[in-house]
């Protein structure tokens, strides 16, 4: 279903001062709420049954901003604007806020980090709306129906609210690594009993590169730190960009978006590429390569404009062949 | 307001409602009309604050930091110089209506689908036992109505129920109001004044439900057949890949034992070919803002609006008949209200005028 124009504009500015205030206090957040007059959302001249789907299209918007994987000063800052919502609003009864059981547990957890972290006012927000039973409690956060031919598109929703949600640290946990150094190890020994040579290992057997476990880690460092900056650059170019005119704009924008594009596009190929060229014995140092060039690609390059962007993909299959 | 093409795993109804009421704790499940805000020391221990703190924060949290308590602002105007680009957009809106439409009031339809949402709202029954209980399982299904119009194929029209989890099959069953239910069979032009009362609802009462697998039919009366029977048997000739398909009574299920996808279309079948598609679109605890009788239960709160069909002479009335083959008529087959039907076919006498075939008429929007 449509959803109400502007709405999530006005919130997510609304959250994005939150967050740069840089704190969870409610009495910053009310003064941004009074700064704004945010509880005149619901004003206009709107009949009842058009105002009850209203509500409900703005509640259920407030809510996505509360549940994970948003950062916890931007769940805060939801919890904050559920609660002006749901007092604010124009209904007769109210409309409820919904909570999926599978949601549930979540904000459990993140409650008790309010309490144990002793944010005493959301945590009493956050009481004070279960007291009011502000929440439906149902199976899925939206309603569902069948349709076969319309197609819903995706909302976007700001990255910088995301919280670093790194899937390459999940995946490369310090236990794994230390995992990856045992075997590593246990696997050399083996190598140096069979080989001829006691003290080292076959030159016949060296069939990866030695130091992988470190360089493993190195790579994973570099990635975050180019997470890191890239949302730095990411937050100075939103904010420049106000200032530049339209067209840098445009194309500062352009390069961002083209940037996780390209991202994209670069991982594909590395996946088709690493298949399709590198025979079977070099498979792994090939594969070494390549992300340890894309590391320093990025760390280069963060800004650069869409044309210089385009060649690279094809610039790294040539150096692929050339190996 | 629903996320369309999506839709959940098979689960048992029941276990949700178990779950939740495993999670939340008495003044969540509770229905009564208003909960307490609580004291100072109660807010104190659960949070392991201290007494004046939260003292504190009930001055520094209350809801008047965000909502200025000046009452004499209109919520109909929207304030000028608004930040707020909702406003903005919402307040170009308004202007563009003003100028297209000249009185801006509700229409018929629009009024009859709130007062439907909204009339059992907070319904309390007078007697106790009709209460709905607490952490009871509120289902909404849509219903749609069969395809009987060509403009509907795209947007069918449905209609939606709130049922309860505790309710039994048989009682939506009983609620679903369809017109095919109330068509009259037979030739009656012979006999105008003789058309029996005898409506197909009372004539072919089988039904079937068909969720997840299992047919559930309808088997309160002798004349109920086994609908599905048939369906079961072409499964099993061939090996076509549905699976085993059961087929159990309906009357022993309520809605809490069954599993359902949520958002997945499943089936009610009656009158031997009527079919409807039934979705559950949400499953939810009960709140204390619900109507809470059960007896009104399964509750109608959305109809589709059809229009009625007028009689083609008067264009007044509903028709009431239908007429094929008819020489005294311009098309056919062409409609009449009662009124007009006798006026032109028969004479003083009651003889009948003319060769035609006639037969009783009953409007889709017969429900309106």
């Amino acid at each position: 279903m449509s959803s109400v124009q502007g709405l999530q504009e006005d919130c997510e500015e609304l959250l994005g001062a939150f967050q740069k205030a840089d704190t969870v206090r409610f009495e910053r957040f009310a003064e941004m709420w009074r700064e704004r007059r945010f509880h005149t959302i619901f004003y206009g001249r709107i009949r009842a049954l058009e105002r009850n789907k209203l509500t409900k299209k703005t509640l259920e918007l407030a809510q996505q901003y509360f549940l994970p994987p948003y950062a916890f000063q931007i769940r805060v800052g939801a919890l904050y604007l559920l609660y002006g919502l749901y007092n604010a609003q124009l209904c007769q009864p109210k409309q409820k806020i919904r909570i999926a059981l599978k949601d549930w547990p979540e904000i459990q957890r993140f409650q008790r980090d309010l309490i144990d972290s002793q944010h005493y006012d959301a945590a009493y927000i956050f009481r004070a709306l279960r007291l009011a039973r502000a929440f439906h409690f149902t199976a899925m956060p939206k309603l569902l129906n069948y349709r076969t031919k319309k197609k819903i598109g995706e909302k976007e929703f700001k990255e910088e609210f995301k919280d670093q949600s790194n899937r390459v640290n999940s995946l490369i946990t310090n236990n794994a690594l230390e995992e990856l150094m045992n075997i590593h190890d246990h696997y050399q020994k083996m190598k140096c009993v069979i080989s001829a040579d006691r003290s080292q290992p076959d030159k016949a057997l060296s069939l990866i590169k030695d130091d992988l476990v470190v360089n493993l880690k190195d790579i994973t460092l570099e990635y975050q730190e180019w997470q890191q900056n890239r949302m730095k650059l990411f937050l100075n170019a939103k904010e420049t960009g106000e200032i530049l005119n339209k067209k840098e704009e445009e194309t500062l924008l352009e390069s961002e978006g083209s940037e996780r594009a390209n991202a994209l596009a670069r991982i594909k190929y590395k996946s088709y590429s690493a298949v399709v060229e590198a025979s079977k014995s070099r498979r792994h140092r090939q594969v070494k390569l390549e992300s340890s060039e894309s590391g320093l690609n990025y760390r280069k390059s963060p800004n650069k404009s869409r044309k210089n962007k385009r060649p690279q993909p094809a610039r790294r299959r040539d150096s692929l062949e050339v190996e | 307001y629903e996320a369309a093409e999506l839709y959940t795993r098979a689960f048992r109804l029941g276990a949700l409602g178990h779950c939740w009421r495993q999670q939340l704790g008495p003044p969540d499940l509770s229905l009564a009309a208003e909960a307490a805000a609580g004291t100072d020391a109660a807010v104190a221990a659960e949070l392991g604050c201290t007494a004046e703190t939260a003292a504190e924060l009930r001055a520094v949290c209350s809801i008047d930091m965000l909502i200025p308590s000046d009452k004499e602002k209109d919520p109909d105007v929207i304030p000028e110089d608004s930040s707020l680009l909702t406003l903005r957009i919402r307040k170009k809106a308004l202007e563009k209506r003003e100028e297209v439409i000249i009185v801006d009031r509700a229409c018929r339809q629009e009024t009859l689908a709130y007062e439907m949402e909204s009339y059992a709202a907070g319904k309390r029954p007078d007697n106790l036992t009709d209460l709905v209980d607490e952490g009871e399982l509120l289902l909404t299904l849509n219903i749609f109505y069969p395809v009987i119009f060509q403009k509907h194929k795209d947007h069918k029209p449905y209609q939606t129920v709130l049922v309860l989890g505790s309710q039994k099959l048989t009682e939506l069953r009983d609620s679903i109001s369809c017109v095919s239910d109330l068509q009259i069979g037979g030739e009656f032009s012979s006999q105008p004044d003789q058309a029996p009362e005898h409506i197909s609802k009372d004539l072919y009462k089988s039904a079937f439900f068909y969720f997840e697998g299992t047919f559930y039919n309808d088997k309160r009366y002798p004349e109920c057949r086994d609908l599905s029977r048939t369906v079961i048997e072409w499964s099993e000739t061939h090996d076509r890949g549905y699976g085993n398909l059961q087929s159990v009574k309906m009357e022993d299920y309520t809605f809490n034992d069954l599993s359902l996808k949520i958002g997945f279309p499943y089936l009610f079948c009656h009158q031997g070919d009527c079919e409807h598609i039934i979705i559950v679109t949400d499953t939810r605890l009960i709140h204390h803002d619900d109507c809470l009788d059960r007896n009104l239960y399964p509750l109608l709160i959305k109809k589709h609006w059809l229009c009625t069909r007028k009689c083609f002479v008067c264009k007044k009335y509903t028709a009431r008949w239908v007429t094929n083959k008819d020489s005294l008529a311009p098309v056919d087959p062409c409609l009449f209200c009662d009124v007009c039907f006798r006026m032109l076919h028969y004479d003083a006498e009651g003889n009948k005028l003319g060769e035609f075939l006639a037969y009783p008429y009953v409007d889709p929007g017969i429900f309106n």
